[in-house]
Order: structure tokens, then sequence, then C-alpha cells
């Protein structure tokens, strides 16, 4: 745990009113800096975050809002500082009244955590801006993984090689990242520890070795191997290091990602064009996806699996589009270019992709979009999950 | 099945010694390039502790000036100073023009151009049966990555299944993918994206 709460959350009644919502720019909140003299801009985090949201609208303290927030931020407590916020409605009832005693090297990760609070407690929505995102950069003859705050903020370079690293994938309790590592100038499939360090080559067949993803519990890596000719799906228990192929034929299958049930989505020019496809948690038929022009691939799944998102050509443009699995409505989500490798936040809410230089989200409804502070380049994003 | 285990567990042994070299490193010392092009014939002599180095999350340092790479995918680095201006190589070093074969848009079918490329390179190896050769199939940055790695296999494959008809052994040749993740050239030109479609033949 980051944080350590010592206070209570008030029992109010709360009405969101819905023509305050996103067409009007956000439900507006004033915030207050925070006196007390920490090292950082916890009024400052708190708004970012909320900006960031699209759904709230930070204003100065004494703006007329909403709501308000204000708070403290002081040395003291066991771990360093005591931080203090309290969220008021209107007519001045608390909502939300917390404090933290955090190290000072957390203060950060609790403003951010502050804006989860505000947020759920506004919108029922479960927040963003305590997750962490990990992506690939590269220069300099050098590919770096980096996990950084769901901000782009704080990034740690957790593996640097000399060779390409690509398709970075969380395990579901955000304590691993499996991913695909070309050292030794061959593609082979790592597991590494991210609080550790430590690393595990999974799967070094010849060939291609690529587009790891793990099973919703958490035990199994599906990949791709093309080790018998042609790129095809396997499962792999993690435990058992046995892997089990799914797909076979001559065309290209990969990319395969999990739905919750077992049954696996995957890219396969099975039909003469790359599309999405699925099968079962054994394998077998597979079912065609999507039928809407002439390129869909690299699927991601929704926490809730309703929703796939994948990379969609339409007028020589690669765009990020989302299928919805319920209705089967087809929907493209950004203007398109070079967009590529969309991955879901663990809320279902937002979508993270590259546009081929810099990392970007938008809405699963498209109309809020994000953009990520990174110091460098940045492709192959993913969201992490909750986690623990 | 049984080589695939094999594999797998001389995988395992490298991760450990990946891991043990990494100890005491920091992202402050320039790098080696990679021991690329050395093949034997039980393969690619990987010397894999110098390639990768992994951190624990939140004790990793970041160098600004090997991080910032602004400027694009392609950020220079290690060119073999014989690229021509405006392009930039990934730092893998460049390999001569009589050693690539060129692709179409969205293709794998070997142009004439490229049967002369593979011809001759041929010969070289069916001449002398102790070299190995790696095809490394590169593409375009368009589209979806792990599909580029598929179809720069493909295009490998055709380079192979060339050198076979005329006579290589299959033994001679290995082939690998990286798909788009190392360009020959940066930039979004219609000429960058040709000069990025293409096979490498590494010996």
């Amino acid at each position: 745990m980051l944080f350590f709460g010592v206070g209570s959350f008030a029992h109010a009644e709360l009405t969101i009113d819905v023509t305050k919502d996103i067409e009007s720019g956000g439900i507006p909140i004033a915030i207050a800096s925070f006196g007390g003299g920490a090292p950082e801009n916890i009024a400052g985090i708190i708004a970012s975050d909320l900006q960031r949201t699209g759904k709230i609208a930070p204003q100065p303290a004494g703006s007329r809002a909403d709501y308000a927030v204000t708070g403290q931020a002081q040395p003291g407590g066991a771990r360093g500082y005591i931080v203090q916020f309290q969220l008021a409605g209107a007519q001045g009832a608390p909502l939300l009244n917390l404090s933290f005693d955090v190290a000072p090297n957390q203060l950060r990760p609790v403003a951010h955590k502050i804006s989860d609070l505000i947020y759920e407690k506004l919108t029922g929505e479960k927040g963003l801006a305590g997750t962490r995102i990990a992506y690939i950069a590269s220069g300099g003859g050098s590919w770096y993984l980096v996990v950084a705050d769901a901000d782009g903020q704080n990034p740690r370079v957790i593996l640097r090689s000399s060779q390409p690293l690509m398709s970075p994938a969380w395990s579901p309790d955000g304590g691993k990242l499996a991913y695909v590592s070309f050292e030794g100038r061959r593609p082979q499939i790592i597991v590494q520890d991210v609080y550790s360090g430590a690393r595990r080559v999974v799967s070094a067949a010849p060939g291609i070795n690529g587009a790891p993803s793990w099973s919703p519990n958490g035990q199994r890596l599906a990949f791709t191997l093309s080790k018998d000719g042609n790129p095809e799906i396997y499962a792999l228990d993690l435990a058992t290091q046995s892997p089990v192929r799914l797909t076979s034929g001559s065309s290209i299958d990969t990319e395969p990602v999990w739905l919750p049930d077992g049954s696996i989505v995957f890219t396969s020019d099975r039909g003469g064009s790359p599309q999405l496809y699925r099968i079962g948690p054994g394998g077998g038929a597979a079912q065609r996806l999507t039928f809407e022009g002439d390129y869909n691939a690299r699927p991601t799944v929704s926490p809730d699996g309703r929703y796939i998102a994948m990379v969609h050509r339409r007028g020589g443009r690669f765009h990020i589009a989302v299928l919805d699995l319920q209705t089967r409505q087809f929907r493209v989500l950004t203007s398109g270019g070079l967009d590529e490798s969309p991955s879901f936040a663990p809320n279902g809410k937002m979508i993270i992709y590259s546009n081929g230089q810099r990392l970007t989200a938008v809405s699963l409804d498209g109309r809020i979009k994000q953009d990520f502070v990174l110091r460098g380049n940045g492709r192959d994003p993913v969201w992490a999950p909750y986690g623990r | 099945m049984q080589h695939f285990t094999r594999h797998l567990i001389a995988a395992a042994a490298f991760a450990l010694v990946a891991g043990c070299a990494s100890t005491g490193e920091t992202t402050g010392e320039q790098q080696t390039t990679a021991p690329q092009d050395s093949v034997t014939e039980q393969g690619i002599t990987a010397q894999p502790g110098q390639d990768a180095y992994s951190y624990p999350y939140g004790q990793a340092p970041i160098q600004q000036d090997t991080y910032d790479t602004s400027g694009g995918a392609v950020a220079g680095g290690q060119t073999g100073g014989e690229q021509p201006p405006g392009q930039a190589t990934t730092g893998g070093g460049a390999v001569a023009a009589d050693r690539i074969v060129y692709f179409g848009f969205d293709s794998s079918e070997i142009p004439s151009e490229g049967q002369a490329v593979i011809s001759a390179n041929a010969r070289t190896l069916t001449g002398n049966a102790r070299i190995i050769t790696q095809l490394e199939g590169h593409t375009d940055e368009r589209g979806s990555r792990e599909y580029n790695i598929a179809l720069g296999e493909r295009r490998a494959n055709s380079v192979r299944q060339a050198m076979i008809a005329t006579g290589v052994s299959p033994q001679q040749i290995r082939v690998v993918s990286f798909g788009e993740e190392r360009p020959a050239a940066a930039g979004q030109s219609e000429q960058s994206y040709a000069l990025n479609r293409r096979v490498e033949i590494v010996y």
C-alpha cells in the first residue's frame, strides 16, 4: 500500500447534474492551493488529473463552482507528511474528508489518489490518475521499456537493450510485464517482474516469438510462434511450460488476446486481408468478427469483454476503431494516420494508443482526448490493470 | 516438441546470464553494438549479457541524453558513415546494397532486381557450404507492429525459397523478421517506406 488513510468518508447523497457533463466542459470544481509547504504542488496535480478526465473542469479557488476542494500537506505523522483534504458541495456540505500519513516520495501518488477519490465521488466511475502505463521508447541505438504514471510523468526505464523491444503486456496483477526482446538478434518472449527486475525467457523457439498476451487469471500466456513454418497462435501454461498450438493453416495468425471467457481473438489474413477472428479456449473453428474494410488488426479487449479495439485502415490511413461485441456496432474513434497499438484503461473508459511517435488516448465514445507528456518518443503503450 | 524444449532450456540459462551481467550496470554506459553477423554452424553467436539490462521498478536511472529521442523513432546514433544525407540507420550497421532485396507495398513477391541480388549471393553460398546466412525481413512502419513482424518473415521466406531454388542448402539459411522495428530510412515519405520494405542478406 502506498498510503495510509486515517479519515472517514462522509455519507452525503450526491446527484450528478448531467447537463454539466462534458458538453459544457465538465463539472466545475474550485481547487485551492494546499498549504503546509510540501515539496509537491498537490493542488496542481489534482487539477491536472481532473482536467485530463474531460469530465471535470477545475477552476481557481474562489470561483463559482458546484464543488470545492481544500487541503493541506504539512510535515508530521509517522512517515513525514500529513496530507488532508476536503471535497465540499455548493452548500458547503462535506462529501469527502480524509487525511493520509505519507513519506515525502509518496506525495505525488497521494495526490493522484485524491484525484481518483474525487472523480469517483462525482462520476461514479473508477478513476485512472493512480494507474500506470508501460511503453517502448527508442533512440541512439537503444530501446527502452518504460513504466510511467498514467499521465506520462515519472518515467522509469525498467529495461534497456541494444536490440528492439516490443509488445509489452501487463500481467493481470500488474506485477509483471511480458514482452518481445530481440537481444541476441533473435526474438524471444520474456516475462519480467516489474519490482525485482528478475527476468525469465518463456519462449525462444526458432522463428517468430511474438505478441504475448496474459490469460485473465494470469496463469497462461498466448503468443505467436512460426517454428512450424508460418505464424500460429499458441497458449502456454506458465506453470508447466508446455505450449499448445491453437491455430493451423498457411495464413498469418498472430496478435492473440483473451476474452474473459477464455476464448481468444486474433488477427489472421486467412480471408485474403488481415481481419479479426475468434476461437474457443482450445482452438477449433474460427469465427470472423470484423467486416469493415480490408485491414483490421491488433485487437485489444476491454476489461468487461464487451468491446474490442483495433487498428483499422481506411483510405490509406490507420485509425483506432472499436467493435461492440453486444450490438456489433463498429466505430472509428480517431482521425487517423499511423495510429497503432491500442490498449484499454482498466476502467474501460479510455483507450491509449500510439500515433507512431507519441502516446495519446481517446475515450470509448471518441469525445475525450488525452495527451501524454513524454521526454522522448513512445509506442506500444499498455495501460496497467488496477492490480493488487 | 523435444527440439522446442531444448530451446527453452538454453534460453532460460541465457536469461540467467543476462540477469547477472546487469548487476551494477547503469544506463550511463555506452552500449556496445550487438554482436551481429557473427554466425557459426551452431547458429547466431549471441553475447546476450551485453544486449539488455533490466532494472527493478523505481530504481532505474534515466539518462536524458540517450533518452530524449523527440526527433523520431530513428534517432541516428551509430550510423556507418556511408549513409546518404537525410538517412539514418538504427544502429544495425549498414548492409551493402548488393545484399538487400526490396519489395513493393504489401507484397512479398521478389522483383527482378531482387532476383539478381539473390542469384549473386546464392552463388557465394553454394560455393562455400560453411557460410550460414541470416535473412532479415523488414517492413515499412505502417500498420500493426506484430502483423508487420509476420509480413517481414514472409518476405524473408520468399528470399529463402528463391535461394533454395538456386541450389543453396536450407541448412545454410536462417530467417528472422524485425518487422518495422529497424527501419533503414527515417521519415514518412514513400521513398523511405520503399527503402524499408526489404530483406537483408547477412553473412
